[in-house]
């Protein structure tokens, strides 16, 4: 993606960018928040996926939707964190295809639970414990999963794999 | 001690995980590692917030199931996190922060294994109220596991 160059030669040359790389501290502190924000997020989602999927079926899907906000925190802490990454080396990631799909699967994450929420969500939450859940939102469950697991295997083998380290 | 670090340091399989250029080695690993820590950090969390009180309409022993995959996830962790030792000894053994995390990790799952033992043992107290001393080890396990998770990241930083 070299045709944002101008946008991360830009950003390289903020204060802030300056200040994140100078700092002993920022990014070893945003690192850590980051991993702390997706075992939230991986959790509770993946909880929630299973519930979707069919499994703990005990507890109903409006139940385990109680837990959503706290997904919701381990997601904002990692798109600010991730935004610190980014501001502080924007080369490393826009020239890097793996960060790409990254993106790529958090959209579809996005996409999926939009549909789900807009279409799906108030039938399913009607649904008392020990219900099955239909076929479109055992593949709704899925995607999700998958999606997460992926942006995770991405983020992890970002400085292995794609070709900007 | 520093020649068995060194030994290991310089046995096959260490070489192997640090050096070989497969995809299957040292980044597998660490990635693997990091899907278990989100697995069991994640889970841990989705537990110990329902006793500290959120989510209140999830009955506590439903989440039973989750212990088994934590369990698998562990193990997952025990044995990557040998290799990743394995592959870096001479210097992990040398950074306090390692010694802390591994102290860390133990409370952690002594208290991880003491909520299970507790939600088998009282299940009929605990659906009609969480026992106090059942939310402070709630508390205590979010605690140790999210200072493992910190010691672990510090280590990449000292």
């Amino acid at each position: 993606m070299t045709s944002l160059d101008p946008l991360v030669q830009w950003l390289q040359a903020t204060q802030l960018s300056l200040w994140i790389n100078q700092s002993t501290w920022v990014w070893p502190l945003c690192e850590t928040l980051h991993f702390i924000g997706l075992s939230l997020l991986l959790g509770v989602t993946g909880f929630f996926d299973l519930r979707l999927i069919g499994f703990f079926k005990r507890v109903s899907v409006a139940a385990a939707k109680d837990l959503m906000p706290l997904a919701l925190i381990g997601f904002a802490i990692n798109a600010a964190t991730g935004a610190v990454f980014l501001i502080g080396l924007p080369g490393q990631y826009v020239h890097n295809r793996v960060w790409w799909f990254k993106l790529g699967f958090i959209l579809l994450a996005g996409v999926n639970a939009l549909l789900y929420e807009t279409r799906l969500s108030a039938r399913v939450l009607a649904l008392a414990p020990g219900e099955d859940t239909p076929g479109t939102v055992k593949l709704i469950g899925l995607v999700s999963l998958v999606s997460w697991l992926a942006v995770l295997y991405c983020g992890r083998m970002l400085p292995f794999l794609g070709d900007a380290f | 001690m520093t020649d068995l670090l060194a030994s290991i340091e310089g046995s096959a399989l260490a070489v192997w995980t640090r050096e070989s250029p497969s995809i299957w080695a040292y980044s597998t690993i660490l990635t693997l590692h990091t899907f278990g820590l989100a697995i069991v950090a994640g889970a841990n969390a989705v537990i110990d917030f329902r006793l500290l009180g959120v989510a209140p309409r999830i009955p506590v022993a439903a989440l039973g199931p989750l212990f088994p995959i934590m369990w698998w996830a562990f193990a997952l962790n025990f044995v990557t996190g040998i290799l990743l030792f394995m592959a870096d000894a001479t210097t992990k053994a040398g950074q306090r922060v390692f010694y802390v995390k591994l102290a860390m990790i133990a409370l952690a799952f002594l208290v991880t294994l003491a909520v299970a033992k507790s939600l088998r043992r009282d299940a009929d107290a605990i659906a009609a109220a969480i026992p106090a001393n059942l939310r402070m080890l709630a508390m205590l396990s979010l605690l140790l596991w999210t200072a493992a998770i910190v010691a672990g990241r510090l280590l990449a930083y000292q």
